[in-house]
């Protein structure tokens, strides 16, 4: 509790004891008229005042400032109009009843605040920078690209950079949700915001605070908030009506029906007051928009970072999911399993991976790195000229002054070289040197370990149909949805083709369905950028990935998009619930209220008793697993 | 220039919508987001009357919540 809180305890205490003591005495009739004018007015007056003077000097201050219709200037009515009906104790009661609400409130929002920078707390403190020989700490800011900064044990990485000297094992968890530490040894690329486990590092940097990967998330997660769900907008021009409404309402039940019907006045403007006390929509304010805050801090807890609210609602709403397959349900990691040189060729093995390697050494294509990897040999640029890459197709080259193709089966069938088939279930790289196919070399990529856990969880949390987008070829894609249990697959897709078939997709999504993309957000940003729900491989903070897509998953695993489904749709059952349930007490003060059914009690519990319901109810959004 | 500026006093979510839609309607803001989670103002102004976009911003939430403090 803060020192405010203390505060306002104390007040309440002194005041609720105060209270009991006039009842007792009134009931008992220690004290002659308590329960008349004037009285009662002026003992129960202490204890009102003790509890509630603030209330009536802000309401003062606001109306001075043209703010009529809040809180305190209802309560001050509310409690007035109790004490001119010369219901005493019930004044007094409201008031106390009212502070305690505004207390718990109050608080229950400063702890969920609290979890919530607990589970955002990755921002690092300081720096260590070595002068001297000595250690000198330093604010982040202050560290400029290229210097070395020295982390020991158990502190947090302050930037991002690359490992000079040492090695250890850091814990990536409060970024990824993974708690597996990971191993750096000089040149290893370390994040900021890992805690350094066991030994001493030195690091480069390579990143301003700023830009760093920390900073960042940081960023996105403040941000995500101002992304704003349906649901939260409904509640925003909601509020702005509800209160003028019933104030007005209240009113209008103060004044017609004693002019009208004849009744007593005192008794419309009790039920007038009662309007007025359940006037105040901060239930639905507070907890709708706290709910979400709670969701999007427990999918960052297991390493997910969602950019809006409004992406969790869609995520719920999810039925569609499309994966693209190399980096997302594959490793992204291709070796070189087979190098079948043809008879035609007549080149050995080594031969045959050499001019491979050469002819693809200026492309950056996974397969091209992998073939130079298993070629492992240094290569002479020189003895290459005129490479070109056609995306999707594969790469032609002059090496040695010879002419090769070296790419799939449509490279070879445009350029009109028979090949022999290749049966095996990786992808086949065809070479053909001066027109004549020389040979192929299979390459293989592998599955990931969590990825059939992933499909398997995503149709357990309700995801209709879910789809494979491949460049790859119909065989190796094929292969690859079995195994994962997809519903369908479509293969040879150029990246140009994957935008038209997530269109297509889209189209054929149903009516307030929505569709989301995986992908590792290196080539494919604007598929991402085109489904409903664009989600990316964080790969460890690739800016490419983490700007365009609305989903990070920060540790890449495709296990975590089903558990971010299954919080989105707890959130949203928390808001429903919440709109709901606030909304229908609400409503049903407001008619007993307006039939004389309902006290002033009542009228307190629907105002503050349900935002502090909702409250609590919106907390366990944290929670979820 | 976008700004962020640490709020103390922020004590109710609809007073922060209040302001949030006053300080929107203020000539030369561009954007305004008051969050009552994060406890934080960012504000998007005109460079050059930034500090003077502020005073006003100060002035309309006063109106508002009159304990409100923004750091600058």
């Amino acid at each position: 509790m803060t020192k405010k809180q203390k505060h306002m305890l104390i007040r309440i205490l002194i005041s609720f004891a105060l209270l009991v003591l006039l009842k007792a005495a009134e009931i008992l009739h220690l004290v002659q008229g308590l329960d008349q004018f004037p009285t009662g007015l002026l003992c129960y007056l202490i204890p009102y005042l003790i509890v509630g003077w603030d209330i009536l000097y802000r309401a003062a201050r606001n109306i001075r400032n043209g703010q009529i219709f809040d809180e305190n200037f209802l309560m001050t009515i509310a409690t007035f109009g109790a004490f001119a009906v010369t219901e005493y104790a019930e004044a007094v009661f409201v008031m106390v009843f009212y502070q305690v609400g505004e207390l718990f409130q109050d608080y229950a929002v400063n702890r969920s605040r609290q979890s919530i920078s607990e589970l955002m707390d990755i921002c690092p403190e300081y720096a260590n920078i070595e002068e001297d020989g000595k250690l000198k700490q330093v604010d982040p800011d202050d560290v400029s690209v290229g210097d070395i900064i020295v982390v020991r044990a158990g502190e947090r990485i302050p930037l991002d950079g690359i490992v000079e000297f040492g090695t250890s094992f850091v814990d990536t968890s409060a970024l990824t949700g993974e708690s597996v530490p990971r191993e750096m040894k000089p040149g290893s690329e370390i994040i900021s915001g890992c805690v350094n486990g066991s030994g001493l590092l030195k690091v480069r940097v390579t990143k301003e605070f700023d830009d760093s990967t920390v900073s960042k998330i940081l960023e996105l997660v403040e941000n995500a908030s101002s992304k704003k769900a349906k649901a939260e907008n409904f509640i925003t021009r909601f509020a702005k009506y509800y209160t003028p409404v019933v104030v007005c309402s209240a009113m209008l039940l103060a004044i017609l029906p004693p002019l009208l019907f004849g009744g007593n006045w005192m008794d419309w403007v009790q039920r007038a007051c009662i309007f007025l006390v359940i006037s105040c929509p901060c239930a639905l304010v507070i907890s709708v928009p706290l709910s979400f805050f709670g969701g999007i801090g427990a999918a960052s807890r297991v390493g997910v970072l969602v950019k809006g609210s409004n992406y969790l609602e869609a995520l719920a709403e999810m039925d569609t999911i499309v994966f693209d397959k190399t980096g997302t349900l594959t490793k992204g990691e291709f070796r070189v399993s087979q190098v079948l040189p043809s008879e035609e060729g007549g080149l050995q093995a080594d031969e045959l991976l050499e001019i491979a390697a050469l002819a693809e050494n200026y492309s950056d294509h996974p397969i091209s790195r992998s073939i130079k990897e298993a070629y492992g040999k240094t290569l002479s640029v020189d003895r290459v000229s005129d490479a070109e890459e056609a995306a999707g197709h594969g790469v032609k080259a002059i090496v040695d002054g010879r002419v090769i193709l070296a790419g799939n089966e449509k490279l070879m069938k445009q350029a009109g070289i028979s090949v022999k088939m290749q049966e095996s279930a990786g992808t086949s790289v065809y070479l053909a040197v001066d027109g004549i196919f020389a040979g192929v070399i299979i390459i293989s990529d592998t599955i990931k370990e969590r990825a059939p856990e992933a499909i398997r969880g995503l149709k357990q949390v309700g995801v209709k149909r879910t789809v494979m987008l491949t460049g790859d070829v119909r065989r190796v894609g094929e292969a690859v949805a079995k195994e994962l249990q997809l519903d369908e697959v479509y293969t040879d897709l150029l990246p140009a083709d994957k935008v038209e078939k997530v269109e297509e997709l889209l189209a054929m999504e149903r009516k307030g369905a929505k569709l989301a993309f995986v992908g590792d957000g290196i080539n494919d940003a604007p598929v991402l950028s085109r489904a409903d729900i664009g989600i990316a491989m964080g790969s460890m903070g690739s800016d490419a990935a983490i700007e365009a897509a609305d989903i990070v998953l920060m540790d890449d695993d495709p296990s975590k998009i089903a558990k971010v489904v299954n919080i989105a749709a707890k959130t949203l059952r928390i808001v429903r619930q919440n709109i709901i349930f606030a909304l229908a007490v609400k409503a049903l003060a407001l008619v007993l209220g307006a039939f004389g059914v309902a006290n002033m009690w009542e009228a307190v519990f629907a105002d503050v008793g349900v935002a502090v319901i909702a409250i609590l109810n919106a907390m366990r959004t944290l929670r979820v697993k | 220039m976008k700004k962020k500026f640490k709020l103390e006093n922020l004590d109710c979510a609809n007073c922060a919508a209040k302001m949030e839609n006053a300080i929107k309607k203020i000539d030369g803001v561009q954007d305004a987001v008051m969050s009552f989670m994060t406890q934080k103002l960012t504000l998007e102004a005109d460079d050059d009357r930034f500090d003077a976009i502020l005073d006003e911003v100060e002035k309309v939430c006063r109106k508002v919540e009159p304990d409100l403090i923004i750091h600058r």
